[in-house]
């Protein structure tokens, strides 16, 4: 095995997602996407929808470290 | 003859007879005993087993359309735990599994509120054996710690029914609201079972610290016997909306930080529950075979993905993110089976999450619920982030690994096999599924507003994931505890607890040193009074003496 396996497959992995993304977003030009509430049938809602939550998530996450993380042994002490 | 014999009981029979029963001959037996019970589902709706004991009618079993498909899922669940611990010859774990697996099949099967409670106990004393197989100081204390939340659940199932019996003479299960005492007792003995939010504290600390093989078998059943009981006895309660949506978005962020992956897995559990609790608490025909059908794939994802990691576990050692990685070079098999899992929780079109979520979300879609449906939206997005990135991402991947260890045995790698076939089976054909739930109801999940929509959230989610760990923005790994909601009863109560019993110790010792100071005095007037010459001859004893001053202290007191 290549030891830089993880690293290639990381790149193909990235190219083809972002390929598959963009592909989502010109298929959207297409059709109407019919949705239960009509602002979520702007072009691209969703995966704008769903980029903006993954970051807020984590680095919302990454901001609660401050306030609810302890040592590995907290309970033990 | 088989058909009045309570679902499940068999098992439980079957879990006493294991130790007399050769190890090698004991995984077939546990698997006839499910098979035996599984018989029970051929039996159709109906009432098949009463009891009259102390003046009251037990109805000990009955099903229906709602508990044919919860019963289905448990058996496919038992049989999993089963194929995967083959490999073990813990006695004590095997015989608590099948029990406790046989319980939630029995209460299931309960007709009304304390045969319903009599099993409810039976699963927390007998699961509790299984977090106490993961044999380490943690486990041990984690197990009693879960043994006292789940008992004190099943407490308050009883009080609620007693109550329910002696104001309305009736104790069978039926539909309850929050207006009545008995309703309100009743709610939070299934919402603590059902990890509602300041109430999951118990399912994030014991069910990691469980055996490679226990953490399978505790994600089927306690919680989903709890959706059960909460679908049968709350549909239509609007507060359980709220509190669904709660439960999907708060888990999250933990689920972010938290280093122990079995760990995210628990916290994944309780966002999963809370995607069914909106289900019923909407209470529609269409939601309501949404919860089902969500606990059903549900059980079988979860499991698969408890199972990979139980897999990591059994071979790496550990299952703290920030010590592995790498590891698809070694199990390519596990690596693909957890992906799978991760792709069907994720609810990718095509795998068992999708055709399950798309229900609760056209229900509350078709009732204009915006903010719920959005928050729900929203977590589904968190859902993919910690069980469908980051479970694989950090197990398999992440970064390489320097030492090498062995792919999973085989019977592990069959039993995820098997749960994996039946995520890509139930995601391709929905209409199987669909055929079991409660209430007819057309529905199709594959239309191509509801694909494209699921697959840009998700799509557009995972390069959000791939643009931060491009800009290092994405948190390592820290070996580290997270604060969680059993922070209440294990820091902050001891917390208080402990210097106010300090207190109040000194404070008592401080009296008792007072009274017998006092005490002393009296003694020792006594003892002079009574020596002295001219007393001698008409008090009998030193006895007496002290009895006389008590005496005279109490006229004292009371004249005063």
């Amino acid at each position: 095995m290549k030891k830089n396996d993880l690293k290639s497959m990381g790149k193909s992995f990235t190219k083809y997602i972002l390929i598959i993304g963009a592909l989502l977003i010109l298929l959207d030009f297409t059709f109407h996407r019919h949705e239960y509430f009509s602002f979520a049938e702007i072009y691209g809602f969703p995966a704008f929808f769903g980029f903006i939550s993954f970051v807020f998530i984590v680095l919302l996450g990454k901001w609660l470290r401050k306030f609810l993380m302890r040592k590995e042994d907290y309970y033990d002490q | 003859m088989i058909s009045n014999i309570i679902p499940g009981l068999i098992m439980i029979l079957t879990s006493f007879l294991l130790p007399t029963i050769p190890q090698y001959f004991r995984h077939p037996a546990m698997l006839l005993s499910v098979g035996l019970s599984a018989l029970s589902l051929f039996n159709g709706y109906g009432t098949f087993l009463e009891w009259d004991i102390l003046g009251l009618n037990l109805i000990l079993y009955q099903s229906d359309s709602l508990t044919f498909p919860f019963s289905i899922i448990f058996h496919i669940a038992a049989v999993l735990v089963i194929i995967f611990s083959w490999h073990s010859k813990n006695l004590m774990e095997h015989m608590a599994t099948l029990a406790y697996a046989g319980s939630a099949i029995g209460a299931l099967h309960a007709g009304d509120f304390f045969s319903l409670f009599i099993w409810w106990e039976a699963t927390a004393l007998t699961s509790v054996f299984i977090v106490f197989a993961g044999n380490t100081k943690a486990a041990r204390d984690a197990a009693m710690r879960y043994l006292i939340i789940q008992v004190s659940s099943g407490v308050l199932l009883l009080i609620g029914a007693c109550l329910l019996l002696y104001q309305t003479g009736n104790h069978n299960l039926t539909v309850l609201d929050l207006t009545t005492d008995f309703g309100i007792f009743m709610f939070i003995a299934f919402g603590i079972k059902a990890a509602f939010p300041f109430l999951n504290g118990w399912l994030q600390d014991s069910y990691p610290e469980s055996s490679v093989t226990g953490t399978v078998a505790l994600s089927a059943f306690t919680t989903k016997l709890a959706i059960y009981a909460l679908a049968r006895t709350f549909p239509g309660t609007d507060s359980l909306i709220w509190i669904g949506a709660i439960m999907t978005a708060f888990p999250v962020f933990f689920a972010v930080i938290e280093n122990d992956l079995r760990r995210v897995l628990s916290f994944s559990l309780n966002n999963q529950l809370g995607f069914m609790v909106v289900g019923i608490g909407i209470g529609t025909e269409l939601s309501l075979n949404g919860t089902v059908a969500h606990a059903f794939v549900h059980i079988i994802y979860k499991a698969l993905l408890f199972m990979s990691m139980g897999a990591v576990l059994y071979r790496a050692g550990t299952t703290k993110a920030s010590e592995l990685g790498g590891l698809y070079k070694y199990m390519p098999f596990t690596t693909i089976f957890c992906i799978i899992g991760a792709m069907s929780i994720s609810a990718f079109p095509l795998f068992s999450g999708f055709v399950a979520k798309s229900l609760i979300m056209s229900s509350l879609g078709g009732m204009g619920m915006v903010l719920i449906y959005f928050v729900l939206f929203f977590a589904s997005a968190g859902v993919l982030e910690h069980s469908g990135i980051k479970i694989p991402y950090f197990a398999f991947f992440a970064h390489e690994r320097k030492s090498k260890v062995k792919e999973a045995p085989i019977n592990m790698l069959i039993a995820m096999g098997i749960a994996a076939v039946l995520c890509i089976g139930i995601g391709v054909f929905p209409k199987y599924l669909y055929q079991i739930l409660p209430y007819t109801v057309e529905y199709q999940p594959y239309t191509i507003d509801h694909v494209i929509s699921q697959l840009q959230l998700l799509v557009f989610a995972i390069i959000a994931f791939l643009f931060l760990v491009k800009f290092k923005l994405y948190p390592s790994e820290i070996r580290s505890t997270v604060l969680n909601s059993d922070w209440f009863y294990r820091k902050m109560l001891p917390g208080i607890g402990k210097p106010l019993f300090k207190k109040i110790g000194l404070l008592t010792e401080l009296i008792y040193e007072n009274l017998r100071f006092f005490f002393r005095l009296i003694l020792n007037k006594s003892q002079k009074f009574s020596n002295s010459s001219y007393i001698k001859v008409t008090t009998p004893s030193f006895a007496a003496t002290i009895l006389i001053s008590i005496l005279f202290i109490m006229l004292l007191i009371v004249l005063i």
